[in-house]
């Protein structure tokens, strides 16, 4: 069996797992004062090492911002997110920064409209290396350049080409690649899939996870499908305006899904089965259905490593 | 029984010229659309899939051109139309398509109601402004947006991803066409929106009595909408059957990749399945089986002749020389030989 089987097989005694990435109560906000949007409300989850960690959402969902949140890109509000044990949120010392830079490192959606347009593919992957690293020299900086390139099953000779030269699927390689030349232990892919046909997104997803194989790196993989989720992830943290409703190990989810948003997500997969595809009763999910008012939901455990955002009358209902 | 047909093509060419160079997007292709179906055509980018039904309504670019072939509609040939009062007549009244990015094919400028109701002006005789409004408030309701009478008024950047492409399809509608083209409609969109978008093209395929050609990359969206289904590679349909036959029983090494390919079949821990290398360039004269270089289970005659239609059943043909009584028997994948049992995995 391969890497992503074995990690499965490792994740079951959670408690002696390496926690590489800790995040509690987070908050986010845009704006401020009557205009103020919260767009993460308190979202807590550990990412164990070499594990790919799968967060699952619509749009506008705060999926994307909460990945951004743990890049630095957005300041959080509220709680707190720890890397290694350390507080990397707010003000932090340049080290760590500088660590985080380089250990964390982020793929994009869009191939076409994540790539410098005016520089070149050499350029591109190396511009974060050049950054933290300013006497490096240029022998040393066309060897790993070409290094990344062979690990994304690119050619060397692409280094002097610029992006307009390649192929959606082509692009979303060197988005990878400039990842991974900072040599990361982490990586949080949001939608790396999305705007990529279906022959090419099999391409890129084995390609990750050859990496993760070879490299060990940990992943948080952000998406809005929970078939490519099925396929990639260990863990799933399905996320509805801002908040975790439900999170669990991934054939646990999928099997057991007792969120009426999960179960959503769940009947909205498409199969490639016309006559179960035309009989399917697709699931819409309505928040009112909750009734919140008198008997706040709180987030409990109700199977062996599997959380869920209820009131204790849903929860006994939903795990009939 | 035998189906009305209401768009025939028969052998149709199209070419771009570029940089002094041709490019041969549709190789010689027949098909018949059947009034009241919903027909999917499925491909990967570059194949053709937009080409072809770009031709149906004089809206290929300007170096593209049809240099012989047919496309008969109601007794006329559109392959001959050139003057665009001509096609003014087409578009939209006859035919009408709804684009993949609702970001950008909506005015930034007029409130949506307004562009619905352009569109009811130009295309039905309604007339008065009550009249036209109130007939605005049914197509949003009909594609499912609440508060009709507050939306009206509001312009496309105060809508989701979800809600404008309900309002494309509310234009479209208002053209009241016999053909709606579905270009990858739900490509950029959430798979939860994505499936209450299918379920709605379903709804008002009966309501208005809609034939719906619907254009994906992903064999996946198409099983729920499609009755039929054809393959296209190359700038030619390698495979044209039922829905079903196309996914219980599919002939072509093509189909059997694309299918393949798919995400949902992807068992963890395993590699999941690829096509090899990139399809034929277009400048290029392609011989024999435009598939073959990709294949690895090539027979060695699919570099040498191209295959002619093998008919499987009355619905169902394909162009592979593996349907040849002379040819070896070579099964299909394992992967997707059991598509009617998947739901198991997903309740």
């Amino acid at each position: 069996m391969s890497a992503a089987g074995e990690n499965r097989e490792r994740m079951t005694p959670a408690a002696d797992r390496e926690v590489l990435l800790d995040v509690q109560d987070l908050h986010v906000t845009f704006g401020k004062g009557k205009k103020a949007f919260e767009a993460v409300r308190g979202v807590s989850f550990q990412v164990y090492k070499g594990e790919t960690f799968g967060i699952v959402g619509e749009s506008g969902s705060g999926k994307t911002t909460i990945g951004r949140a743990i890049m630095r890109i957005h300041p959080v509000s509220g709680g707190s997110i720890r890397y290694k044990g350390e507080q990397i949120n707010g003000k932090i010392s340049r080290e760590l920064d500088r660590k985080v830079i380089k250990e964390i490192q982020m793929i994009f959606q869009d191939p076409m409209a994540s790539l410098n347009e005016r520089a070149k593919v050499d350029y591109i992957i190396s511009e974060g290396l050049m950054n933290l690293n300013r006497n490096m020299s240029a022998a040393e900086r066309a060897e790993k350049v070409e290094q990344a390139l062979a690990d994304v099953g690119l050619l060397p000779e692409f280094s002097s080409r610029f992006p307009h030269e390649f192929s959606g699927g082509q692009r979303q390689r060197i988005g990878i690649a400039r990842a991974l030349i900072m040599e990361p232990e982490c990586i949080i892919a949001d939608e790396p899939i999305s705007a990529l046909d279906v022959s090419i997104r099999a391409q890129v997803l084995n390609l990750l996870a050859g990496l993760q194989k070879r490299k060990h790196i940990t992943y948080i993989f952000i998406a809005h499908d929970l078939s490519v989720m099925r396929y990639f992830t260990d863990r799933i943290a399905v996320i509805h305006k801002g908040r975790v409703v439900e999170l669990a190990g991934t054939e646990e989810l999928i099997g057991h899904a007792m969120h009426p948003y999960t179960k959503a997500l769940l009947s909205a997969i498409p199969m490639p089965d016309p006559v179960h595809e035309r009989e399917k009763e697709l699931i819409v999910y309505d928040p009112a259905i909750h009734d919140y008012e008198k008997k706040p939901p709180v987030w409990m455990e109700v199977r062996s490593g599997h959380y869920l955002f209820a009131n204790e009358e849903e929860a006994a209902a939903w795990n009939e | 029984m035998k189906q009305e047909v209401i768009l025939s093509v028969k052998d149709l060419h199209v070419k771009f010229r570029l940089r002094g160079r041709e490019l041969y997007a549709i190789r010689n292709v027949s098909l018949d659309v059947y009034k009241g179906e919903s027909l999917a055509i499925v491909g990967e980018s570059g194949s053709g899939k937009s080409v072809f039904t770009k031709t149906f309504m004089g809206l290929l670019d300007a170096n593209g051109y049809i240099p012989s072939g047919e496309i008969l509609y109601e007794g006329q040939d559109l392959a001959k139309l050139t003057r665009e009062k001509d096609w003014q007549k087409i578009r939209g009244g006859e035919i009408a398509m709804i684009m993949q990015d609702p970001m950008t094919s909506l005015n930034p400028l007029k409130s949506i109601g307004e562009q619905i109701a352009e569109a009811i002006r130009l295309h039905q005789d309604i007339r008065g402004a009550d009249r036209v409004r109130a007939r605005v408030m049914d197509y949003l309701r009909d594609v499912g947006i609440s508060e009709p009478e507050r939306r009206y008024k509001q312009y496309a950047h105060e809508f989701s991803g979800g809600m404008r492409q309900r309002v494309v399809i509310a234009i479209a509608l208002a053209c009241n066409p016999k053909i709606l083209i579905c270009d990858e409609p739900t490509t950029a969109l959430d798979v939860t929106i994505q499936a209450q978008i299918i379920r709605l093209l379903k709804e008002l395929k009966e309501k208005y009595h809609l034939t719906i050609v619907f254009i994906t990359h992903d064999l996946g969206v198409v099983a729920n909408i499609a009755d039929r289904v054809a393959v296209m590679y190359a700038g030619d349909f390698i495979e044209v059957g039922m829905a079903e036959e196309i996914f219980y029983d599919p002939k072509h090494p093509y189909t059997w990749a694309l299918l393949s390919s798919l995400p949902q079949l992807g068992q963890r821990g395993e590699e999941l399945f690829t096509i090899q290398g990139t399809p034929p360039s277009l400048f290029k004269e392609i011989r024999g089986d435009a598939f073959a270089p990709r294949n690895p289970r090539a027979l060695k005659i699919d570099y040498l002749k191209e295959p002619p239609y093998f008919q499987v059943s009355p619905t169902h043909k394909a162009k592979t020389w593996l349907l040849d009584p002379r040819a070896p028997k070579v099964d299909p994948p394992e992967a997707i030989r059991n598509l009617k049992n998947l739901e198991v995995v997903y309740r």
